[in-house]
């Protein structure tokens, strides 16, 4: 899973890169209303963690902008602001959540978690595949309720995988959501961490299409 | 207001002692000059007698004086008639009386003056009549001298001036109480933009207007700019501590947002003890920030004179942010509230409010949350119903009484009524706890209304500085 974290503030944007990064999720951090602007609207993110009061252009405006054209990712805000009037005019804008400044990060974190589960349509913080079970919370993966180490690569190749269950994903669709846009992409070592899943988890949910991608089945 | 009503008796007050001082003086002066002008005449009269009655005397051989016709008035002959004559002839020649003197003589005065000037005396007489007396000394063509004398009984004088004063009195009275009354509408007249003025002012402390609306009269227009321009000040030093305010506690969000994350840090590095105080200062520091502002708002907007807002715009908005907030959990929320209803006071703090309530209510409610709103009074009643768990009666007093003790935040504590409740009894509300129809919680809310009728007024939105890092 990619995240944009759009935050101005330097000591809280690292702090939050480093806990979604943390929670396995690949992320692309940028200090710059239209910088973030324009990741946003040419980047496929699963979510977005977006500060309003930024230099250059304010969180409201680039949501407005992404939002009129089209672009339907889920986006978080994150604001000192924290007043119901603040919240409206931001989910108004678009918004798909509020977070009020200061937060806990656990509370960023099972925000973003359920945001990502809702627009990719799961309903419960657990996904499950014939015996694997990804548990979004902890980010820890059992088959038949046996615990499998993944590596950081690996589990986010499998969470999107397991997120968008019963659609063929294109290799590159999965490269671009599992490697921040600064990561000397090889879409090579996708295949790489595709062989390495099948060995680790030793049973065979991933499917390649031949040409097309790879694919997790729904069960039955 | 009793000042104003003095400032009409004062008024009034001035206009009557004048009046009555002017006509008394006037009818003094109208009744000296009216009381000379009589005597002239009645002297005038008795002059030309004095003149009969010179040209009548003669001086017999013996030197005896004597008179050679009656004089023409027929009451010198009638005893005590008022009108009289005397001759004195100054040892010499004995004395001549009118008849009507009958046994009675003038006193006159001895005095002495020139030769043939005339001069009057005012004596007291026969039957203790007060007489007008003119006199003359003249010289007789047989050298000798005698004073000759005639008067007039003043009561014919006084007589007339009574009855010309009870009429000037009757007639100045008259005048009197029609000055009093024109006095007394003009007061009334002058003092109508003051009692427009109260109306006004009674307005706006009720905070149904901004401002002293409507012309008034220059001397008292000077008086409402000042007073205008006084609230227009007043209000924007309210408004710039209430940015200020803001911008000092949005400012210190961002740091405390950097604390709570190196809270998390140290907890990962096993540095719990420290990580949980780190953690429970952010908090306490986060619901102080949160509670001043709420107060500096709430406190702010309850001095700002005609603050209103729609209260169904605030839920509309309130709802769809909810939903939002709250999508995937197939929540149906309903809200009812008239599109009249008007919540006297800020928007963001309607908005705190009932966001609060609301989001509490979603968070709870397992399939249904639904907001009423309607007028009782001068109030706005707000139900909001949850089918959620409910809270049964004893926990609900601790509910409230957690919310007030701001040195106790716990962390996640209470349904976040602290902040509703602060806002609410600073805007003088009401709140309560019960069971919903619904099955759930029902949160009973009372907000002060403002009237439909009033005109609305549009409160200048500052601008936000940077809106928080």
């Amino acid at each position: 899973m990619r995240v944009l974290l759009v935050e101005d503030e330097a000591r809280l944007a690292d702090q939050l890169a480093d806990t979604l990064r943390g929670a396995g999720y690949a992320v692309d951090a940028t200090r710059d209303g239209e910088e973030g602007w324009f990741l946003g609207d040419t980047e496929p993110y699963d979510a977005v963690v977006l500060d309003l009061g930024l230099p250059s252009l304010d969180g409201i405006s680039i949501l407005r902008k992404w939002r009129s054209a089209g672009r339907a990712m889920p986006v978080i805000i994150l604001t000192a602001r924290g007043a119901w009037s603040d919240k409206v005019t931001g989910l108004d804008a678009g918004a798909d959540d509020y977070l009020a400044k200061p937060f806990q990060p656990e509370e960023l974190l099972a925000r973003l978690r359920a945001l990502i589960r809702r627009s990719s349509g799961v309903a419960t913080p657990e996904i499950a595949c014939d015996g694997v079970v990804l548990d979004t919370k902890t980010a820890k993966v059992t088959v038949d309720g046996r615990p499998v180490m993944l590596t950081s690569h690996e589990f986010k190749v499998l969470s999107y995988l397991m997120h968008h269950k019963g659609r063929v994903v294109p290799r590159t669709e999965l490269t671009e959501h599992v490697y921040a846009q600064d990561f000397d992409r090889d879409s090579n070592t996708i295949e790489v961490f595709i062989g390495r899943l099948r060995r680790k988890l030793g049973v065979d949910i991933i499917k390649t299409v031949r040409g097309l991608g790879y694919i997790v089945e729904e069960p039955g | 207001m009793t000042r104003a009503r003095s400032l009409r008796h004062r008024l009034v007050l001035g206009a009557a002692a004048w009046i009555v001082v002017a006509l008394v003086a006037g009818a003094l002066v109208i009744t000296e000059l009216f009381r000379g002008h009589l005597e002239r005449q009645v002297y005038a009269d008795l002059g030309h007698h004095l003149d009969q009655l010179i040209a009548g005397l003669e001086v017999g051989p013996d030197g005896t004086l004597g008179l050679a016709r009656q004089l023409s008035d027929p009451r010198f002959r009638k005893p005590y008639s008022g009108l009289y004559w005397q001759v004195d002839g100054m040892q010499q020649g004995g004395i001549l009386r009118s008849r009507s003197l009958w046994d009675d003589m003038l006193g006159l005065p001895p005095d002495e003056i020139e030769r043939d000037q005339a001069h009057h005396h005012t004596l007291s007489g026969p039957a203790d009549q007060s007489l007008l007396v003119l006199e003359r000394t003249v010289t007789l063509p047989s050298a000798q001298a005698v004073r000759v004398a005639v008067a007039a009984d003043a009561a014919q004088v006084e007589g007339v001036l009574t009855a010309f004063g009870r009429i000037l009195a009757v007639s100045f009275a008259a005048l009197g109480l029609g000055l009093l009354a024109a006095a007394g509408v003009q007061v009334v007249l002058a003092l109508r933009p003051l009692n427009a003025l109260r109306r006004r002012l009674a307005e706006v402390r009720d905070g149904r207007s901004a401002r002293l609306a409507g012309d008034f009269p220059g001397e008292v227009q000077p008086l409402v700019d000042d007073l205008n321009a006084l609230m227009e000040h007043d209000a924007a030093l309210v408004e710039r501590a209430r940015v200020q305010a803001g911008n000092l506690a949005h400012g210190l969000k961002t740091p405390l947002a950097i604390l709570a994350n190196e809270a998390d840090a140290l907890d990962r590095k096993g540095a719990h003890e420290q990580a949980a105080v780190l953690r429970e200062q952010v908090m306490r520091m986060q619901r102080m920030i949160d509670y001043q502002l709420a107060q500096a708002r709430a406190a702010a907007a309850r001095e700002v004179p005609g603050i209103r807002c729609r209260l169904g715009e605030c839920v509309d908005g309130l709802r769809r942010a909810l939903e939002r907030l709250h999508a995937g959990r197939g929540l149906l929320i309903e809200t009812d509230v008239p599109d009249a209803l008007l919540f006297r006071g800020e928007r963001e703090d309607c908005e705190e409010i009932l966001g609060n309530l609301l989001d509490n209510a979603c968070k709870w409610a397992r399939s249904r949350v639904r907001l009423t709103a309607d007028s009782e009074g001068d109030e706005v009643r707000v139900l909001i119903d949850d089918d959620g768990p409910g809270i049964d009666a004893a926990a609900r007093a601790a509910a409230f009484e957690r919310g007030r003790r701001m040195d106790e935040a716990v962390p996640g504590s209470g349904l976040g009524l602290a902040i509703v409740r602060d806002l609410v009894e600073l805007y003088r509300g009401r709140i309560a706890l019960a069971d919903s129809p619904l099955g759930g919680l029902r949160v009973d809310l009372r907000l002060p209304a403002a009237r439909a009728t009033e005109p609305a007024v549009v409160k200048p939105q500052p601008a936000r500085q940077g809106g928080g890092p």
